[in-house]
């Protein structure tokens, strides 16, 4: 799985030489910066980045723009870090009793609950 | 297969596959230019929230925001005001908070799309450049399939109510009017369409307020699908348990044709009479995408589009959001919503020159209600495999079985929020 992506990385650089950005892009990648996995594939760190403000923003649907909700769908604003995955993981195990949750608990996984519980945490 | 599956040229469209020939590059085109011109039609769930999302997440963006309606229109929660819980007012939502964004916002009316030279025209005779277009116009009606309905409808004998404003306003007149020991008549499309589980939400609120002031009425419920396809065990529930005979439901029994002299909905076996009639024709995508070339799936309905940048794979540079993308998502707000910030994320990557994130992952909630204190949710979590270019439905989603009080108090909660989301 893991090589598959690589070449995808080789794939995409090449296209990022055709522009200036890109050009600036292409050294830049040279410092190699960690990969990130977005369900078990490795990704450059932009697109971990993309995925996550997109993920994260899938959730202020229910719990209010930002994570802040101002009605009986409890804000993720603010909320820790550690507390989140952890209640993301009793969702998915049914520790934790749900109405909605457990659906979307179980539709995401490990390092999304990590990434979400990083993004709320920093919401002020 | 040999090429890699994050084939980047597939998501990246023309403009990238120009690279790839050698040729003139529009992505760094935007440099020259300044900013790269976001042109967006329709101010819906999947309209505003991607013009919002695009402004927020890339102030470079210059992003316009057509829209015919000065006012934003609620379809969720739109059957509370067939059912008398809420009017129209309650529904109807300011664009105002878009502004603070830095969306500039426009209320006219597309007339023409020129996908080869990049301009909107309006009514008005605007003529406005985009780089990219994104078309969230929400369905138009086959009303050509139900013979005598435009008419009857121009009349105000019948209405859709299936797009929010003036048509539920109507509805809930027609239903005050309807003496008791009325009949009630909803013709209910066959999927896909438009929020599935609205006709089943419409009987059961229409229902609810029999119920209370005109206990002798009846609803017929006809329906062109095979059975009650959303959330069928939490309805056949409320509608045993608190409208006992009064919700008559019938399958399989497709509209063909409306008299309005006498009040009667012709469907392919049986005529059946009604004081007020309801009758929701098949949508398909937006007229403004025919315009523009991408209602293109087998049927010509729906617009196939790349899971990624949602950009249609025949038109480069024409994005199509919402209830008119050909897919096997529910055509509901909350994926819309969603869609609009997966579109405006994938822009943001490619107008900055980075890949746009080939797993999105979308995930959908929608409440109904069953009466004026009980409702229950359907949730599903989608992700995009690009091997397959599909979204695969993830394990675990699905309905209540029941509606209850605490998603009663949900539903209002999430309609707040998607307001809040969508418009600021």
């Amino acid at each position: 799985m893991k090589v598959k992506h690589s070449l995808a990385l080789a794939l995409s650089a090449a296209l990022m030489f055709s522009g200036p950005a890109g050009a600036a892009k292409a050294s830049k990648a040279k410092e190699k910066p960690a990969p990130c996995l977005i369900a078990g594939w490795e990704n450059p760190p932009s697109v971990c980045a993309s995925h996550t403000k997109v993920i994260a923003a899938t959730c202020f649907i229910c719990h209010g723009p930002n994570g802040k909700s101002s009605t009986a769908i409890p804000s993720l604003a603010g909320q820790e870090k550690a507390y989140f995955i952890t209640a993301m993981k009793e969702f998915k195990e049914g520790k934790r009793e749900a109405t909605v949750m457990k659906k979307y608990a179980l539709g995401y996984t490990d390092e999304e609950y990590e990434a979400m519980g990083e993004f709320f945490a920093k919401v002020k | 297969m040999a090429i890699d599956r994050r084939d980047f040229l597939k998501y990246a469209g023309a403009g990238f596959a120009t690279t790839l020939a050698g040729l003139a590059i529009p992505r760094t085109a935007f440099a020259k230019k300044g900013k790269p011109k976001v042109v967006i039609v329709g101010a819906g769930f999947g309209g505003a929230t991607c013009a919002k999302y695009l402004r927020k997440w890339d102030s470079n963006v210059e992003v316009t925001l057509i829209e015919a309606n000065d006012k934003f229109y609620s379809c969720p929660l739109s059957n509370w005001v067939v059912g008398g819980m809420l009017t129209m007012k309650d529904l109807t939502k300011s664009y105002k908070g878009l502004l603070k964004y830095g969306v500039k916002m426009v209320h006219d009316r597309v007339v023409g799309i020129d996908t080869d030279k990049r301009t909107v025209s309006t009514q008005r005779g605007s003529k406005i450049p985009y780089d990219h277009v994104v078309l969230a116009p929400g369905i138009d009606f086959m009303t050509d399939l139900i013979e005598g309905y435009d008419e009857a409808l121009a009349a105000g004998k019948i209405t859709h109510a299936w797009k929010a404003g003036p048509q539920t306003t109507l509805l809930r007149q027609q239903l005050e009017a309807m003496p008791d020991g009325g009949v009630f008549v909803i013709s209910s499309p066959a999927r896909p369409q438009r929020c599935v589980s609205g006709p089943y939400e419409r009987a059961s609120l229409a229902a609810h307020y029999f119920k209370q002031k005109k206990p002798k009425s009846k609803i017929i419920l006809l329906d062109a699908d095979v059975d009650i396809i959303s959330k069928g065990p939490m309805y056949r529930q409320a509608w045993k348990t608190m409208y006992p005979g009064m919700i008559d439901y019938r399958p399989n029994n497709r509209a063909v044709r409306v008299d309005t002299k006498n009040m009667t909905v012709i469907t392919e076996f049986e005529d059946v009479k009604g004081d007020v009639l309801n009758i929701i024709p098949r949508g398909r995508a937006g007229d403004i995408c025919a315009m523009a070339g991408v209602r293109n799936d087998t049927a010509g309905i729906w617009c196939p589009v790349n899971g990624v940048t949602y950009e249609s794979p025949k038109v480069p540079f024409v994005h199509i959001l919402g209830d008119s993308v050909a897919t096997n998502m529910p055509k509901s707000a909350h994926v819309s919503n969603n869609q609009g910030k997966i579109c405006a994320a994938a822009l943001v990557e490619i107008f900055n020159g980075r890949e746009p994130d080939p797993y999105p992952v979308i995930g959908s909630t929608s409440y109904s209600a069953t009466s004026d204190h009980t409702s229950g949710p359907i949730a599903v979590v989608m992700r995009y495999d690009p091997d397959k270019e599909a979204y695969i439905r993830q394990p675990g989603g699905g309905a209540s079985e029941e509606g209850d009080e605490l998603n009663f108090e949900y539903m209002k909660s999430w309609a707040e929020n998607i307001w809040a989301d969508t418009l600021g």
